[in-house]
């Protein structure tokens, strides 16, 4: 089953891709999206039916192929399958599969193609379905390799994506940017990787995490210094994770990623990939347990991307990138989650920010296509008459991001649930960083506030604005694209209310989801075949506060010393209700701003004119850029192409293959003079030379 | 007289006999009436030998008192050489009937040089070295001037004789300072007489008895007479000259650095790799400006017999065993090349500039894509099989600690890529049509298709030769 | 180094010796021989070449077979003679030898008998 569920989008890419002129556009596009839904269903069923405790250790793998094997370096292609991994199938596929649904509508008719001449429409399938394929691969591996291996991928097909509108130039500098960008991330995950098979001659997860507690003193020397080694393995390991989830000052490539169509941002930028990186955290969790310092910079990183983010999303008024600034702040909170060492909420809100963002991407998505592909938000308003349907998702999205619900319950959307159970988290964190961030994302959590009610009233409030034909011609889209958003929807009430429990219950509840208890079954008997047995009864006899489990045992790790998880359910209740004010003061403002007084925001502006710029071009960090990197870097490149290439490569091999070999051709020819005499010269030479090599080199 | 030696020789002694036979029975009987029937019954001795040969069993036997050994490495040669042999022979026929110029003789005189390679290859002893390779550069000799009436067959043939008497004698000049210093002429004796302290005379006669069998591979310096007498020598001849005597002389040479002066690898080595740089770099560069294709052919061979060499430089069974691959595929592959070579007509008549191929590839696209396979082939370019040969044999003076040399030779089969490359351009991008006759003889098609094919589908495992070649290479150097 | 050279210090002495002796036995030539010419001596050999003529003249080819065929048949002789001097002595292999040598021999006289090289048109 879990074989099936990670081939069938690369039958379904394969198939479209390279078949389509067989059988037919259509029919293509059927296929990838027939693959992905059996895809999907299957893995809502494992999702449903897994159980940590039917498994020794949490999780079990299945072997699909061996694929490296050299000294100790010993890869397979195999399917890790635990509470991590099962999450992770449900999102990717879901998510997948109903934006491949979407697509058939958003991408019916695009101006970017001549329908008649062009088929783009199985390309675009079988990009979404390799990249579903990719991205299964990164969240199924068994070991750093594999894993990897989707890790390019996924940035693959995120490039092609990105890229797909290969006609405009936007469009190919933003592909070129997410994966220049992205390749300073991997940088590091590569480098992490080496340090870790140096340190662990090891990269089979299971294997790493078992022999974590032995090494944990180990130190490694890197740039001319001694550190320790766990601490590396993890900065590194983050970096890339960085990089793949668009973290501050590795975030410039997402904004600019959505130059791709819609449904792209949705899936790739939204929902899955750029969570790869919190995916890696928590996948690395045993490792980060033993990484304080990292954790701290995690934990700062994430405040600041949140808290950042939330800023420049403030002002855009391209409806894209307010989402994608949103996305970037709300993996800020992720990783915030992560740092504090609650990796579980940091699933918890991966898993339930994955409907609603996707939800409000696809929402965007169907406004864009109603209003003929113009993105600009000032040139929407009033058109919740016009498309009500969309109108309502995007409300329920809205709901969910700004974190809606009933205060000191657990009723809520989904986005109330898990972006506080992650400010409470990080109240609890106790270190420095962690208050720091709980303040930056308390704010951040305002600014959420504020610019997602800011996109919905000018998108479905007020007058009509900008180019009256396009309004005129406004409206709903078609069900292909409408009912994935239902469905979304339905994720995006409920994901939160019904997965509370395990993801952010106490302790035990926890450790039984990620199935990290299985050790005090051991306890209990000493057999390991009966503790599977004694786990069930022993189940609900857990205390308040469960001992921890070893590395390595169920899907993720927690040190025995971090009770972050357990100290986030007795943190203050004025701690509690933060966030739901920040949401509210928001809301309020954002009214005030947009349907009461439409002409405060350009006041505002005027008024506080640098900070308005400053928020506006996104604290300037791509021209930072562009002044540190990219102008010498295109100078370095120039200066290498047409000196390094041109002059001397070019002209050295030039000169060899117009010169001298050349000269060389005439000489032979005269030397090949015809007279035997010149011949037998050659040959008296020739032996001469011989003889004379020998007395002096030879005999000795 | 142990009948048991002439057993082991049986298949030279019925050659030479079935030759004799047909100088008689062709002398009184008809004539050139004769010719076609005698080529035809030649390569069919031939080839019934060769799988006699290839065949019979496993083992080493040497014979006449020490000169004249039978071991899995003769073998391979004799069987590539009468293979070859037998190719060529076929291929001829209707060029030399439509010339006029197939006598009787011309397949005779082919027996008999083979007789002398097969000596050549199963010589262990310098005397029976010197007998077999004067047989058949004799037979050489007369072949290259067979068209009496032309002034450039006739060129040829002199320039061959004369040089080819040079080079003999330097070899037998050679041959007696080696039998000078160590008192016999047996392979088996040379090698003990050589170890230890070497007499710096006997390295002398060795640099002379391989400038001798230098000339006979064609490696530069002693390659002069190459160009012109592929040039002058009519078509088949040329073919000939290609395949068999260079795949006997490599032999030949293997077996006399390896049986005779096995023990002094250090000393032989770096001539043999200079012979090699030498013709790799010669044999690149000096084509480039041939607009003849025969000329182009035998630099082309220059350069392929110092790839041979790099393999045989290594001084290790792995060189051997390169060599023998390499010279295998080198001889498939000329095969196929010249039975183009020798259907390029216009008007009935050859034509051998390589210009004449404009866009052959509209005029015939079956031969041209064939022709594009060798090209790519000769040149070493994946996955045609000529690149495992070239592979083979780089792999072998890498493992022998001669990288540079490898590297020298990656170098110059780039620069060679070149003309070979140029052939395909001309037939796929030239300017204007080319005029040559289409069909041709159904042999020569047949052999052309079959060689490019064989560079195709032997990429799977060659064909089953590394075993063979494996086998051989240890009874040399094992 | 030295002692390789040392040994060829008889040949380089030979050397001088034999160009010494050469020029010696030129220089007396023209200064010594009488130089008095008579038809006899200038008129051409029996093989139509003159007496005194460039060296690099053109002959006519069957000149060449004929002594070509000679020579065989002197190597013969030459082999020959060896062999029949010690016949008593001999071997069943040196006698099959011999005969199988002279098979060949005689199987390629036929074969230029037959051709008419032996034919002076």
């Amino acid at each position: 089953m879990e074989t099936i569920i990670l081939f069938a989008p690369l039958l379904g890419a394969l198939l479209c891709g390279f078949g389509w002129k067989i059988m037919g556009e259509y029919a293509a596009q059927w296929v990838a999206t027939f693959f992905l839904f059996i895809a999907c269903i299957l893995s809502w069923i494992i999702f449903l039916t897994f159980d940590p405790f039917a498994h020794q250790g949490g999780s079990y793998s299945v072997q699909v192929l061996t694929w490296i094997e050299s000294g100790t370096l010993v890869t397979d292609w195999a399917v890790r399958m635990d509470r991590l991994t099962a999450i992770m199938l449900v999102v990717i596929t879901t998510v997948s599969a109903l934006v491949h649904l979407y697509s058939f509508g958003y991408m019916a008719h695009d101006e970017n193609f001549d329908d008649e001449k062009e088929s783009y429409r199985p390309r675009f399938f079988a990009y979404l379905s390799f990249f579903t394929f990719a991205m299964l691969m990164l969240v199924t591996a068994d070991n750093l390799i594999q894993m990897f291996f989707g890790w390019e991928g996924v940035g693959l097909a995120s490039y092609l994506l990105i890229g797909f509108y290969f006609r405009k130039p936007s469009a190919n500098a933003a592909a070129i940017k997410a994966f220049v960008v992205n390749r300073v991330g991997d940088f590091g995950f590569a480098l992490g990787i080496f340090a870790i098979y140096m340190v662990f001659d090891t990269v089979n997860f299971g294997e790493i995490f078992a022999a974590v507690p032995d090494k944990a003193d180990e130190t490694i020397s890197f740039l001319w210094a001694e550190w320790n080694a766990i601490e590396v393995i993890c900065f590194l390991l983050f970096i890339g994770a960085m990089g793949k989830s668009a973290q501050f000052i590795l975030h410039t490539w997402l904004p600019d990623a959505m130059e791709g169509p819609t449904p792209v941002s949705a899936l790739i930028h939204a929902a899955t990939m750029v969570t790869a990186g919190v995916f890696l955290v928590c996948r690395m969790s045993p490792l980060m347990e033993f990484a304080d310092s990292t954790q701290n910079f995690i934990v700062y990183v994430g405040a600041l991307t949140a808290f950042f983010a939330a800023t420049v999303g403030l002002v855009q008024n391209d409806i894209k990138r307010v989402i994608a600034y949103s996305t970037c702040s709300q993996l800020g909170y992720m990783f915030v989650a992560a740092g504090v060492g609650v990796y579980s909420v940091a699933m918890f809100h991966l898993f339930t920010h994955a409907f609603f963002k996707a939800m409000l991407f696809l929402g965007a998505g169907s406004v864009i296509h109603g209003m003929h592909h113009e993105q600009d938000m000032r040139n929407y308003g009033g058109l919740r008459h016009k498309m009500p349907k969309t109108f309502w998702a995007m409300m329920i999205g809205t709901l969910a991001i700004t974190g809606v619900g009933i205060p000191l319950t657990h009723f809520g959307f989904a986005g109330f649930l898990s972006k506080d159970a992650v400010i409470e988290s990080a109240y609890a964190g106790g270190t420095d960083a962690s208050a720091l961030a709980f303040w930056a994302l308390v704010i951040a959590a305002l600014f959420t506030s504020f610019y997602s009610w800011r996109l919905i009233f000018m998108t479905f409030f007020g007058e009509p604005r900008g180019d009256k034909h396009t309004h005129d011609h406004a409206h709903e889209s078609p069900m292909v694209m409408v009912a994935p958003l239902g469905v979304l929807a339905l994720g995006a009430i409920f994901a939160g209310m019904i997965w509370y429990k395990p993801f952010f219950g106490d302790e035990a509840k926890v450790d039984d989801w990620f199935g990290m208890a299985e050790y005090h079954g051991e306890e209990h008997a000493t057999l390991p075949g009966a503790a599977h047995a004694a786990e069930g009864d022993a189940k609900d006899d857990h205390g308040e506060k469960a001992e921890a489990a070893p590395p390595g045992q169920g899907a993720i790790y927690r040190e025995d010393k971090n009770h972050v998880l357990h100290d986030a359910h007795y943190v203050p209740t004025w701690v509690r209700l933060s966030p739901f004010i920040a949401m509210l003061l928001g809301f309020l403002t954002a009214f005030q701003f947009y349907i009461r007084r439409p002409d405060l925001p350009g006041k505002l502006a005027e008024n506080q004119a640098i900070l308005h710029q400053f928020l506006l071009n996104k604290w300037y960090v791509d021209e930072i850029y562009d002044f540190l990197f990219v102008n010498p870097a295109k100078w370095l490149g120039r200066f290498l192409w047409k000196k390094g290439d041109g002059a001397v490569i070019d002209g050295f091999l030039n000169g060899i293959a117009m010169g001298v070999v050349p000269f060389f051709t005439k000489l032979a020819g005269r030397a090949q003079s015809g007279y035997i005499f010149t011949y037998a010269f050659a040959m008296v030479l020739g032996i001469l030379v011989f003889v004379t090599w020998m007395t002096l080199s030879g005999g000795q | 007289m142990q009948s048991g030696d002439l057993s082991i020789a049986l298949p030279e002694i019925i050659l030479s006999l079935f030759a004799m036979g047909g100088l008689l029975v062709g002398a009184y009987g008809g004539k050139d009436k004769l010719a076609s029937l005698m080529l035809w019954v030649t390569a069919a001795v031939l080839v019934a030998l060769a799988a006699w040969i290839g065949f019979q069993g496993a083992g080493t036997a040497t014979v006449f008192n020490g000169m004249f050994t039978d071991d899995a490495f003769a073998r391979f040669a004799k069987v590539t050489v009468l293979l070859s042999a037998a190719a060529v022979l076929l291929m001829s026929e209707s060029y030399m009937i439509k010339r006029d110029l197939l006598r009787f003789e011309y397949p005779l005189l082919i027996a008999l040089a083979s007789v002398g390679m097969m000596v050549m290859v199963s010589a262990s002893d310098l005397i029976a070295l010197y007998m077999g390779l004067e047989l058949q550069s004799l037979a050489l000799y007369v072949v290259a001037s067979l068209r009496r009436d032309s002034v450039k067959s006739t060129e040829a043939g002199l320039k061959y004789f004369v040089l080819g008497a040079l080079s003999s004698g330097l070899l037998l000049y050679g041959a007696s300072l080696v039998y000078g210093f160590s008192g016999t002429t047996e392979f088996a004796g040379i090698i003990q007489a050589a170890q230890g302290e070497t007499p710096v005379g006997m390295l002398i006669g060795l640099s002379f008895v391989i400038a001798g069998l230098a000339f006979k591979v064609s490696a530069a310096p002693f390659h002069m007479w190459t160009p012109d007498v592929y040039e002058g020598a009519p078509t088949p001849i040329t073919a000939f000259f290609a395949t068999a005597p260079k795949m006997a002389a490599m032999g030949l040479f293997a077996r006399v650095v390896h049986d005779a002066f096995g023990g002094v690898i250090g000393d032989w080595q770096q001539i043999v790799a200079a012979l090699a740089v030498a013709s790799m770099f010669l044999g690149a560069v000096a084509a480039i400006g041939q607009r003849n294709i025969k000329r182009l052919m035998a630099y082309s061979s220059i350069a392929h017999m110092g790839f041979a060499l790099m393999g045989l430089a290594s001084g290790t069974a792995q060189g051997v065993e390169s060599m023998l691959i390499y010279m295998a595929i080198y001889v498939t592959m000329n095969i196929g090349t010249f039975a183009f070579i020798l259907s390029m007509e216009k008007d009935g008549s050859p034509v051998l500039t390589i210009d004449a191929l404009s866009l052959y590839s509209k005029r015939d696209p079956a031969k041209a894509l064939a022709v594009l396979v060798l090209m790519f082939s000769l040149a070493g370019v994946p996955p045609m099989v000529g690149f495992f040969g070239k592979y083979s044999v780089l792999l072998a003076a890498v493992d022998g600690g001669l990288a540079w040399l490898a590297i020298l030779g990656v170098t110059a089969s780039v620069i060679g890529a070149f003309y070979y490359l140029r052939i395909v351009f001309i037939m796929y991008f030239g300017a204007d049509e080319s005029e040559l006759d289409k069909g041709g003889s159904g042999i020569l098609w047949g052999f052309l298709m079959a060689s490019a094919a064989a560079m195709v589908f032997g990429v799977f495992n060659l064909f089953g030769i590394e075993g063979p070649a494996a086998a051989a290479a240890a009874a040399l150097a094992g | 180094m030295d002692d390789l050279l040392r040994e060829y210090l008889p040949i380089l002495v030979f050397l001088g010796i034999a160009t010494g002796l050469g020029l010696v036995l030129i220089l007396a030539a023209l200064i010594v021989a009488p130089n008095d010419a008579d038809p006899e001596k200038l008129s051409a050999y029996e093989c139509g070449f003159n007496a005194f003529d460039d060296a690099r003249m053109k002959f006519d080819v069957r000149f060449y077979l004929v002594s070509i065929l000679f020579i065989i048949f002197d190597l013969e002789i030459a082999f020959l003679f060896p062999w029949a001097v010690a016949f008593g002595d001999l071997s069943d292999v040196a006698f099959w030898s011999m005969m199988a040598f002279l098979a060949v021999l005689t199987a390629g006289f036929a074969y230029e008998w037959k051709k008419g090289a032996m034919d002076w048109e």
